[in-house]
């Protein structure tokens, strides 16, 4: 283990002896803007199992990567359109992004997901560091998991055992650095969605649209009422799925709990983001079924929509509304028309956003339509 | 001295299979799978909405629960298994476990309400490290016998992404719910707002450490239900308010590094605020000797503290679960209440009658 003391040699020696210690696999301690880090070649496979001997118990966790710019990120991480804007927004600073991987950095780097935290330091010696080596370096905190965040060398030490210093090749000292917290982790792998265009319905049976205007809640929720009236023999015949897309603030909510009075359910209706389905039973003019109030904001697949067997709610009796139904277009093709359910969908836009006004365009089966 | 209950608990209401080993409310061990190396690649990002990933995962995280509690399912007093409130498919995972798993060990089964776990979670203890089997059961006693030192009514206050609500603790297994979310849970207003800041998924971990860096004075946002009498909360339309505020400053100019932190720092505050604003009310009328802190957004530290300053000059004093993972979805609180339950005799000997209760309020 050497200790360079970066008060006493120049930047340009600094990075010179780091990228050849990198380069030849060592394990090398650096300073970043947050804490002592611990940095290896992150596409050398022997300098990566050190790296994860000298961390010892990781339980999984992964590492993350420092690179020099958003360029370098693209070719280890599929960067999408969010990850871009907060590359652009934050970074170089302290926020890890987190990303899905292109593979290509060495076992145990990348989560047992797939996933990959990119970092871009805002330290330039490490930048100088990372472009002039060429490639990526592992951007760990120097402490062993479970120990405290190092500030000073002498911090670090201290938690180190005998095995791990010797699995240090090279350590870059820059005094004590101020207590700032740890990276702040972002992850842009779960596409949930913010926005729903209008005018992107997709027309999965043959169906007819109808605009309406909604000056309020009351109106949302009377528009809503009778919508479930209009289909109220399918809902007792067949079953009937409502699919609602709009952007998060719409008023999605507001129409289920319209619908819920329509069936004289008692109960409040909450949100249900997190539980994604939620049933009520309810009965009307002596006619018993179920409210199933499902929320797929969280689900970006069909391979998702399928465990939560959202088709085993179709059936007489049950009014199944779906919030951001678009999200699971593809499951819903399917599992409809195996069922012969009636389905209605309605988007929700704004027409001033200041006000609580709302546009809804409302798709029907065309024969029920009028 | 009653030694109580030797516990295996489960929880699957939602994305994370959970089991833990409790020793009443001495916690052994509690596993909670996104956090460990069991899991396969799902394809998915995020191995959760998931009676498959839930069958894959439970007997894995059963079988580490009890190793890392030194424990074999012959020393089992009972099994404990989360019945509600959560995702039907999801909870009749756990609940078909735990039946089978009871009846082969001849052993009771007692079903929990997913809520109480979070409302009880405060009183959960981490076990003595490098204690003997003797030891933990000495500590097991202890922690068991201070319960009956607590001073009752207690409220607690339960805050996570699913939940938002007021729970009046008269003694473990007696409640009154006095408010809770119309709409919206807080943590699911924040993880939504910062959805729209572009700070991922989930984002609320995100503005907590961004409110840090940011102005809270720079946005204002109605604080809501301030008119309705009760000790009820909605945070839609806040929500509804930030995205109309955003939209209007994007019209001007996308938002700086300094702006995300200033909406971050007020919206939080704002959320938080709604949240103290009912939490006053309610103790102006209801005599309690503390304020107890549950759910996942109980992890975070401005709301910690905002809620000390509120109850302050009501001479309480908050508490809240010893670890983070505490206040997340876990298994150990589960364990915590059925040991509770089990003291009461309140089990479940004929297996077949329990099923799950999808929302299942507590009262």
């Amino acid at each position: 283990m050497r200790v360079l003391d970066l008060h006493q040699i120049s930047q340009e020696k600094a990075v010179e002896e780091a990228v050849e210690s990198l380069a030849t696999g060592n394990l090398v301690i650096f300073p970043t803007e947050t804490t002592y880090g611990a940095g290896v070649d992150a596409l050398n496979q022997h300098a990566v199992d050190t790296l994860l001997a000298y961390k010892t118990r990781r339980e999984g966790k992964p590492l993350s990567i420092a690179v020099a710019d958003a360029r370098m990120a693209s070719q280890y991480v599929e960067v999408n359109d969010s990850a871009h804007r907060i590359y652009q927004r934050f970074l170089p600073g302290p926020v890890t992004v987190i990303s899905r991987s292109l593979g290509k950095v060495a076992p145990g780097v990348e989560s047992e997901f797939g996933t990959l935290g990119i970092r871009i330091p805002d330290y330039p010696l490490i930048l100088e560091i990372v472009n002039r080596l060429g490639r990526p370096i592992t951007a760990t905190s120097a402490n062993a998991s479970g120990g405290k965040r190092p500030y000073s060398i002498s911090d670090l030490l201290s938690q180190l055992s005998e095995k791990q210093k010797k699995l240090i090749g090279l350590v870059l000292d820059a005094g004590q650095l101020p207590p700032n917290p740890p990276s702040t982790v972002i992850d842009t792998t779960l596409s949930t969605p913010v926005v729903f265009r209008q005018g992107k319905l997709e027309l999965v049976q043959n169906q007819v649209q109808t605009k309406l205007h909604s000056g309020d809640e009351a109106e949302t929720k009377g528009i809503a009422q009778r919508l479930a009236l209009k289909y109220w023999s399918a809902i007792k015949d067949t079953g009937l799925v409502i699919g609602l897309n709009g952007s998060l603030g719409m008023g999605k909510t507001i129409f289920v709990k319209g619908v819920a009075e329509f069936l004289q359910i008692p109960e409040v209706i909450t949100s249900p983001t997190y539980s994604y389905v939620q049933e009520y039973a309810f009965t009307r003019h002596g006619i018993s079924g179920k409210l199933i109030h499902s929320d797929v904001w969280k689900v970006d697949s069909t391979a998702e929509a399928t465990r939560l067997e959202l088709a085993s709610f179709f059936k007489p009796g049950h009014l199944v509304i779906i919030e951001w139904a678009s999200n699971i277009r593809e499951y819903l093709e399917e599992t409809l028309a195996e069922h012969q359910l009636p389905y209605i969908q309605v988007g929700f836009s704004a027409i001033s956003h200041q006000l609580a006004q709302r546009q809804l365009l409302i798709q029907e089966p065309e024969a029920s339509a009028g | 001295m009653i030694t109580p209950p030797l516990i295996l608990a489960i929880d699957t209401s939602c994305d994370d299979t959970s089991a833990a080993v409790v020793w009443g409310q001495v916690v052994l061990s509690n596993v909670v799978a996104s956090q460990t190396q069991l899991h396969k690649q799902y394809g998915g990002v995020f191995p959760t909405v998931a009676k498959q990933a839930h069958r894959e995962n439970i007997e894995p995280v059963i079988q580490l629960a009890l190793s890392r509690a030194e424990v074999t399912t012959a020393e089992l007093s009972a099994i404990a298994v989360t019945q509600g409130p959560g995702l039907a498919p999801a909870l009749e995972v756990g609940i078909e476990h735990a039946k089978n798993l009871a009846s082969q060990l001849s052993i009771p089964l007692i079903p929990v309400n997913h809520i109480e776990g979070h409302v009880l979670s405060v009183l959960a203890v981490p076990k003595k490290v490098g204690a003997s089997k003797e030891q933990l059961r000495q500590q097991a006693v202890e922690v068991n016998r201070k319960i009956e030192e607590l001073e009752l009514p207690v409220l607690s206050i339960i805050v996570s992404g699913g939940h938002t609500e007021f729970v009046l603790v008269k003694k473990p297994g007696e409640y009154q719910r006095l408010g809770f979310t119309v709409d919206d849970a807080a943590g699911e207003a924040l993880d939504k707002v910062g959805r729209m800041l572009d700070l991922g998924y989930p984002a609320g971990p995100v503005i907590e450490q961004f409110a840090k860096l940011g102005d809270a004075t720079m946005y204002s946002f109605p604080l809501p239900m301030t008119t309705s009498g009760n000790a009820n909360l909605s945070f839609s339309g806040m929500k509804t308010a930030a995205r109309n505020l955003l939209e209007t400053e994007r019209l001007k100019k996308e938002l700086s590094a300094q702006q995300v932190y200033d909406f971050c720092a007020s919206f939080q505050k704002a959320v938080f605020k709604a949240i103290t604003y009912k939490l006053s009310k309610i103790l102006l009328i209801t005599p309690c000797f503390g304020v107890w802190l549950g759910g996942g957004v109980a992890a975070n530290m401005a709301l910690r503290a905002t809620l000390r300053q509120t109850i302050k000059p009501h001479q309480l004093k908050l508490q809240v679960p010893y670890t983070k993972k505490m206040c997340a979805d876990n298994a150990a609180m589960i364990g915590v209440v059925a040991s509770f339950k089990f003291q009461r005799g309140e089990e479940v000997s004929k297996f077949q009658t329990i099923e799950r209760i999808p929302r299942w309020e507590l009262d």
